[in-house]
């Protein structure tokens, strides 16, 4: 591994990422609040300045050809975890402590949607606007836009697309690289600009209709209304908000063929669309029927807020239409149980991804069929092909990861906490990317009375989460860190 | 005629042996060791690529009317069909056994494509073979089935069994419905062409030619049809077994498939959707006890090794099986097959043959299907325009044959002795494989 490789590429990403942060200039330009620039001027600075020292460290190598996986990792943990805190320089001047600032910042471009704010009218628009832009730019993945707008990375591009991204199957719409991003990014704008369209001719303001858009489409969860969806009282708002979501929860790749290219057939035929479709329908009838057996309960007003609630925390968004940290809870474990699923592989969500949900699924029916018939031959199959043996073997040990990682973080969290719903909800929304669990960390409560540790264990959760742990992981061996110098 | 055949293998013996004496073969093969028994026909038999133009041309292959090209290797047959084009417009049959090679040229769009592959037949054995395994299996109880006339007249066959009402008792006293005819029996491993006066006995093999309806009528009255196949189990995942699960599991039959090799059966397993494929011998009797290989609706044998479909349909049907279907390779080991008491036996080579005659149109007459392994055929023929009309009863047929179906416009008539033959009518007649020149030469004189 060499280090002037690394700090050059993260150079180049840092200059560009400079430009980034100045576009809530433009929204404080709107609004005339010219004092509001200041930060996001300062964390643009910083920026260019770091990315310039990383670049001359990196003695300014402009090809990376040779860069080899280990190395891809490293950078786009690195870009993760630089970008957030870059991203955290803005929340600092307006009164967030350092920790409560950095962690804000990593539930945004790991669009998880936690926060730590209690009092939402301290802070001016393009404090939100920066918020739900956050999200927006991790939802898609940071790194799929520089491979989209960085003709440098050329074929390491492919390295690092697939090692931010490392879901079972690699999708890959058009043999180049950078086009396909280019590709996941058009439909992710078109569908975005298409909710804005929709939320305002639906009668919400142009301003949250764009952040919420940015948050839906992310699956993020930051809204600019201290009480979420649920603020803006209309039923309209809450239904589109649902299809938006469910749709952020999609393959982009599929849905690019269906949209764009008007083949619609991969996209239904897909097993793991359909599983997803058939989990969201069962599940919102599960939890309306909770829902109805409440007091003062209606048929509509249940459906409305199961499908939204379901589809809100499936596609791991975390937006809420309703306080549901107060539903019964039989509807609370209806909850919890789609929490643990997440949303489809190559989707703007997190989670553990309904395409290894499914795997485990007919993985088990094999071995029950394995049993009654022992010499039969019995391939596990998605979308018709056969899951090679070690794809199989990737599946499994990355269940197994999260497990085990939701234990130690959760008890952890527990015993720093001394409440288990907390330690243990909490570590299932923060690294499923959801957001909001439930009890004080619900969706109108805040992370910010936690104690610090929580915060800074949740943080790292929120990163592992978002770069389905194999990045984290492999960085855990020390043979990962053998540098040369050269 | 005269017919170039390029290859020596078991099937262009056949074809040949089959062939030899009503018409001129050219046999075209590539150096080695020629096995003797082709020295038995009356052919002539040249050394050569049928790749090699100047080859062909010193054989004046641009006289003869029809070429089969079914050496060992597939796209050496498709060359050999591309080169005799180049010089002459002679009708090519072209032999094809890998499933992608086949899938290029049968289907319906290949015309479309930018040139067009110029062969004018392609058969594949297995795939014939997999289409007459289908057809048969359909019918439950059926030992063989033909659908004549695209399907409005078709072609069963029965075996006498123990509890069946019509043991003893001559044909005319059975009360079979209308347009059903009797064109043969096999007694004993021997065919023959019965009357009225034929007294049906217990074990025979009893071929009924009818409108499909009238046959339908007579599967149910007289041979169980109240139960429909549901479970198959396929013994030998080939290309024949692993079509057959594809088209069964279609229809939406269950499949149980028993395959030896694992990396064929991975194979097997990814590609079809929900048979279930057993890694394991087809003889290990353990095996087919406890996947009760045995119950199924129908057995079907199609390994590629005679010994072993054997003793597997042999083992089947100790362990109590209703139905077996057995491949066999040598068209020699039929009537051991048979003798040992395996109800169906079917070869790829014999669908194959089927399928070659079938487009050898010698005088407006060709043969359709072949019957208890060659012995039996129906022949198609197309009387001329010069025929004159003759009652059924009045026509002196040399030898002895049964005219099953006449196809006159539209109508399908199931004929007795009263109906008359009329120009331009379309025959099906059932006769004896030695006597179909006969029938030729009488219509055709």
């Amino acid at each position: 591994m060499t280090s002037p490789f690394i700090t050059s590429a993260l150079g180049i990403i840092l200059l560009v990422f400079g430009g980034i942060v100045l576009l809530p200039i433009g929204v404080a330009a709107i609004e005339g609040d010219y004092r509001s620039a200041l930060p996001f001027l300062a964390a643009s600075a910083f920026s260019f300045a770091l990315g310039l020292l990383c670049r001359w460290h990196g003695r300014f190598c402009k090809n990376f050809d040779s860069m080899r996986h280990n190395e891809g990792l490293l950078i786009v943990t690195l870009t993760w975890i630089v970008t957030a805190a870059i991203g955290a320089i803005p929340y600092l001047f307006f009164g967030l402590s350092p920790v409560d600032a950095y962690f804000e910042s990593v539930s945004g471009f790991t669009t998880t949607g936690a926060t730590i704010l209690t009092d939402f009218s301290l802070y001016p628009r393009p404090f939100f606007f920066w918020r739900s832009l956050t999200q927006w730019l991790g939802g898609m993945g940071i790194i799929v836009l520089f491979v989209a707008i960085l003709p440098q990375f050329g074929v390491a591009g492919r390295r690092i697309f697939f090692a931010e991204a490392p879901g079972p199957t690699e999708d890959k719409l058009t043999p180049r690289i950078t086009h396909t991003a280019k590709a996941l990014w058009l439909i992710y704008l078109l569908l975005t600009v298409l909710e804005v369209l929709c939320l305002v001719i639906a009668g919400m303001p142009l301003f949250d209709a764009v952040c919420n858009s940015f948050s839906t489409m992310a699956a993020g969860g930051f809204s600019p209304h201290p009480l979420s969806i649920m603020g803006y009282q209309s039923s309209a708002v809450t239904w589109i908000t649902t299809l938006f979501m469910v749709l952020a929860g999609t393959n982009f790749a599929l849905q690019y063929k269906c949209f764009i290219k008007g083949k619609a057939k991969p996209l239904i035929t897909n097993d793991e669309f359909r599983f997803y479709l058939t989990i969201i329908a069962a599940t919102s009838l599960l939890l309306a029927y909770f829902l109805f057996r409440m007091p003062g309960g209606t048929v509509s007003a249940s459906l409305r807020d199961s499908m939204f609630q379901v589809s809100s925390i499936i596609t791991t968004t975390g937006f809420a239409s309703a306080d549901f940290a107060l539903w019964t809870v039989p509807a609370q474990a209806v909850l919890f149980a789609v929490m643990l699923t997440g949303s489809c592989a190559g989707s703007a969500g997190g989670g553990v991804k309904v395409v290894r949900v499914l795997f485990v699924a007919r993985f088990l029916i094999r071995e029950i069929d394995q049993i009654v018939h022992p010499r039969a031959i019995l391939p596990i199959k998605i979308d018709r092909v056969t899951i090679q043996e070690d794809i199989q073997r990737q599946m499994l040990s990355f269940l197994l990861f999260y497990l085990v990682l939701l234990l130690v973080s959760g008890f952890a969290v527990t015993m720093i906490e001394q409440n288990a719903a907390v330690g243990f909800v909490g570590t299932a929304a923060t690294i499923g990317n959801i957001g909001p669990g439930f009890g004080e960390i619900g969706p109108m409560g805040s992370f910010g009375n936690l104690h610090l540790a929580t915060k800074v264990i949740f943080t790292i959760d929120m990163i592992v989460g978002r770069l389905e742990l194999i990045p984290f992981l492999a960085m855990l061996s020390p043979e990962f860190w053998s540098f040369t110098r050269n | 005629m005269d017919i170039l055949i390029y290859g020596t293998t078991e099937f262009s013996y056949l074809v040949a042996a089959r062939l030899h004496q009503q018409h001129n073969i050219t046999i075209l093969h590539d150096s080695g060791e020629l096995s003797d028994k082709f020295g038995n026909l009356d052919v002539s038999i040249v050394e050569g690529s049928g790749g090699d133009i100047a080859v062909l041309e010193k054989i004046e292959a641009e006289k003869s009317d029809l070429f089969i090209a079914c050496s060992t290797i597939d796209e050496a047959n498709i060359v050999a069909c591309w080169t005799i084009k180049k010089i002459a417009d002679t009708e090519t049959i072209c032999f094809i056994a890998k499933a992608a090679l086949y899938k290029n040229f049968s289907s319906i769009t290949h015309n479309q494509y930018q040139t067009r592959y110029d062969i004018d037949s392609i058969i594949w054995p297995e795939q014939l073979l997999t289409q007459d395994i289908f057809r048969i299996i359909s019918v439950p109880e059926a030992l063989d089935v033909e659908f004549l006339a695209g399907g409005k007249a078709k072609l069963f066959e029965y075996r006498i069994k123990e509890n069946s009402t019509i043991v003893d008792k001559t044909i005319k006293d059975c009360h079979f419905p209308k347009n059903v005819l009797i064109p043969g029996i096999t007694r004993d491993g021997k065919l023959f062409i019965p009357n009225g006066a034929t007294t049906i006995r217990l074990h025979d093999k009893v071929v009924f030619i009818g409108t499909s309806m009238a046959l339908d009528t007579l599967a149910a009255d007289f041979f169980k049809h109240d139960r429909k196949v549901k479970t198959v189990s396929i013994i030998g995942g080939g290309s024949v077994g692993f079509m057959l699960a594809e088209k069964l599991e279609r229809t939406g039959i269950k499949v149980k498939l028993i395959e030896q090799s694992p990396q064929r059966c991975a194979f097997l397993a990814d590609s079809l959707k929900k048979t279930l494929v057993l890694q394991g011998n087809g003889t290990d009797l353990e095996l087919l006890e406890s996947e009760a290989i045995a119950a199924a609706d129908a057995c079907i044998c199609t390994t590629d090794n005679d010994e072993k479909n054997l003793l597997c349909s042999l083992l089947i049907k100790q362990l109590g099986s209703r139905r077996i279907v057995t491949r066999v390779g040598n068209i020699q080991n039929y009537e051991l097959f048979e003798h040992v008491g395996i109800d169906v036996v079917v070869s790829p080579k014999a669908s194959a043959l089927t399928e070659v005659l079938n487009r050898i149109q010698a005088q407006k007459v060709d043969v359709i299907a072949l019957i208890e392994g060659g012995k039996g055929e129906v022949l198609r023929l197309t009387l001329p325009d010069t025929f004159q009309e003759i009652r059924i009863k009045n026509m002196q047929l040399p030898v002895n044959a049964i005219i099953g179906v006449i196809i006159r416009g539209h109508k399908v008539i199931i004929p007795n002795g009263e109906n008359s033959l009329q120009a331009r009518d379309r025959l099906k007649i059932f006769s004896m494989k030695e006597d179909s020149e006969k029938i030729k030469e009488f219509f055709f004189a």
